[in-house]
């Protein structure tokens, strides 16, 4: 049903878009909420004997046309939920259109996240070689750029080490240096300078401008206005999932902050998400690990974060209010990235998280003033798969970590208690 | 500057809609089935001591059980029931090791399928080739058990390569049904393991076949293609005879049908694992 729909969107042959790289045709993309999915059979029953009403949608893009020409550096710019990630995931092919037409042209390396297919238990020689295979690269085609890979990571010493035992800078320099040598014809870069030290960051962003100097065509979201100005030729502004403004990278850019500061009272939250021990982002975390949470913040120059509270709650599957806490923000937080002195960032860690599994909502509200007299700023989401595993004698939403115990007669030794730890 | 000859251009929309385009992406990807196989080889050899030894001793060991229980225990009088029975087991850890690690392979890469494009289908078809090269380096061990208790080593041997083929086929058409239906539902791993126990009794791996009641027998094949090509194996490794051509191609067509299916299945649900994942 759905191919036929999208025979029917075939493009019309006769308007070719000669130098084009990238060109969405009226491309939608539709999402249906994450707690009207049915994930186990028990679910499934349930929703025969009680049929559902229709299954709640989000576009999170409708109906956006634009062509990127080849080496061209488009800029994407909108505030969280906008569509930035679902656009990029589109060029790089990870998700499909709802409905329109997206034509790539060109061989597209999405770096949507740093270090994406390593496995932990093989060394970094074995990953280089496994993620090239992943993008589709032969040994041989990796073999030529082995030395040039670990030469820009600075791993030599450490390049048949296994990946488990290198720091997150390792992993990442690692990642980067692979992306950076995979000689794309279009790139596509989600935030992946945001991480890291200062100097790695200078280094990464020193390589994209030489690929950019070579030809490539980029495609760039970053939560840095500065780095979308002076990277960019043109820029896109996306709001709820259309395009409501484009043209060059710093006008678009300026609009953006004007639409910003009508719309979140000058202070807003630019992003929350779930990371691990080392600050790197996670889409899934074991149930019992510890999970880490970091929000970035935006201050105008001259803003305040005193008088602030950051709020940040969490929600399962079927919207059951699991844990809510509040934090009173100091007033003199320090910018946490030299490139952008407008953002601050909060973390928080939730020790031997407690849940047995699902998908958990987090969310970040942002208020001001006192409690009991708040004004709400600003609302971000995020979502974080809680792994856990099903041992059959377990029931519940909680994972706790408990004992049983009886007294053993069999062993005379023993004066306390029986325990069983699990 | 541009020499790689990855083509991976084109449109978004109406990609890999027919079985040639396909097919040519697979070819295209073929280092990434390498080294997804590689991969976990290495890995699962990595953490124990004795390494790839396991894969040999945990059947023979298996093999020590099934014959004390129903040599010793049960006094059932089989010839060389070491060799009997392990010409049936090793072919079924191969099903059931590919049936498990296949189903739960797209569930298990969601982190990597939500960040980078690559013919998903190469996932579970990696976990049957590495399970598959575990199962074929096992096979030394039976041969010598066979050495041991002496029964024939016949020219039929040079079938056995195509009875493999005929099972990779059929374990990949499982495990390409499986594997996104656990996406949708995630305790399909669950029941894979209840069902996968009930599929070992309903497979004739510790008993005779002429031990199942005729009528039921005949059943027995036509609804459990491991059945046959458990008894093809056992035919030219145990028997040391040739098998039934007839038999071993419908077994054969089976499996080519089922691989159809469980590909027209995989194609349509993996669609929108992004979503799902």
């Amino acid at each position: 049903m759905r191919a036929g729909h999208r025979r029917d969107r075939m493009p019309q042959p006769g308007h070719p878009q000669d130098d084009a790289a990238v060109e969405f045709r009226g491309v939608s993309r539709r999402f249906r909420l994450h707690h009207e999915t049915r994930t186990s059979f028990q679910d499934w029953f349930i929703a025969l004997v009680r049929p559902r009403g229709k299954a709640e949608e989000f576009w999170a893009l409708r109906d956006v046309s634009f062509v990127v020409r080849r080496g061209e550096a488009l800029g994407i710019v909108g505030r969280n939920g906008a569509g930035k990630s679902t656009l990029l995931k589109l060029v790089s092919r990870v998700l499909e259109p709802t409905s329109g037409d997206v034509l790539i042209h060109g061989r597209t390396h999405a770096m949507l996240e740093l270090g994406a297919g390593f496995h932990p238990e093989l060394s970094g020689r074995d990953n280089v070689y496994l993620n090239g295979s992943i993008y589709g690269f032969s040994r041989r085609q990796m073999g030529e750029r082995f030395d040039r890979i670990v030469q820009f990571a600075e791993l030599e010493r450490f390049i048949d080490t296994p990946v488990k035992h290198y720091s997150s800078g390792m992993f990442m320099r690692l990642g980067f240096a692979i992306a950076v040598h995979m000689d794309p014809e279009i790139l596509v870069v989600d935030e992946v300078l945001a991480v890291g030290d200062a100097a790695f960051q200078r280094k990464g962003y020193e390589a994209l401008m030489d690929l950019r100097a070579r030809g490539t065509t980029v495609l760039f979201v970053s939560h840095s206005v500065e780095q979308i100005r002076d990277f960019c030729d043109r820029a896109i502004l996306l709001q709820e999932g259309r395009i409501v403004d484009s043209g060059p990278a710093a006008e678009v850019v300026d609009h953006y902050l004007r639409t910003m500061q009508e719309q979140a009272g000058e202070i807003a939250i630019l992003r929350v998400r779930a990371i691990d021990r080392s600050g790197l982002p996670l889409d899934a975390v074991a149930s019992g690990a510890d999970l880490g949470l970091e929000v970035l913040l935006r201050v105008p120059p001259g803003g305040s974060t005193g008088d602030l509270a950051l709020g940040l709650d969490l929600h399962d599957r079927a919207g059951t209010h699991l844990f809510g806490s509040t934090a009173q923000l100091p007033a003199d937080l320090p910018a946490f990235d030299d490139l952008d002195p407008g953002t601050r960032r909060v973390r928080s860690v939730v020790r031997g998280l407690p849940l047995a599994g699902g998908t958990l909502t987090i969310a970040a509200t942002l208020q001001r003033g006192a409690l009991g007299t708040t004004e709400p700023l600003d609302r971000q989401e995020t979502q974080v798969d809680v792994v856990g595993r099903w041992t059959g004698r377990e029931r519940g939403i909680l994972r706790l970590d408990h004992d049983w115990e009886w007294e053993t007669e069999a062993d005379p030794s023993a004066t306390g208690p029986h325990l069983e730890h699990r | 500057m541009h020499h790689t000859p990855l083509p991976v251009t084109g449109r978004v929309t109406g990609r890999g809609e027919t079985v040639a385009s396909q097919a040519l992406e697979l070819v295209q990807y073929r280092s990434l089935i390498r080294n997804l196989v590689a991969k976990d080889l290495k890995v699962r050899y990595k953490n124990s001591a004795l390494g790839f030894l396991w894969s040999l001793l945990n059947p023979l060991l298996m093999m020590v059980v099934f014959t004390f229980v129903f040599t010793q225990l049960l006094n059932q009088h089989i010839a060389a029931f070491p060799v009997f029975v392990l010409t049936a087991l090793l072919p079924w850890n191969w099903t059931a090791t590919a049936v498990t690690a296949g189903t739960a392979s797209l569930v298990d890469n969601a982190p990597l399928i939500n960040k980078v494009y690559f013919p998903r289908i190469l996932l579970p078809m990696s976990v049957v080739l590495s399970t598959m090269v575990n199962y074929v380096l096992a096979l030394p061990a039976l041969f010598l058990m066979m050495a041991i208790f002496g029964r024939p080593f016949t020219p039929w041997i040079v079938e056995i390569p195509l009875i493999v083929l005929i099972q990779a086929i059929f374990v990949t058409a499982v495990v390409l049904i499986l594997a996104p239906l656990n996406v949708y539902f995630r305790d399909t791993t669950v029941l894979v393991e209840v069902g996968l126990l009930a599929w070992f009794f309903m497979t004739p791996i510790f008993y005779p076949v002429e031990a199942v009641v005729p009528h039921l027998a005949a059943w027995m094949y036509r609804l459990n293609p491991m059945a046959a090509i458990v008894e093809d194996y056992r035919v030219i490794l145990y028997n040391g005879a040739v098998p039934d051509p007839l038999f071993t191609g419908r077994t054969g067509a089976t499996a080519l049908v089922l691989l159809a299916i469980g590909w027209l299945v995989f194609t349509r649900l993996s669609r929108n694992l992004g979503e799902n994942l």
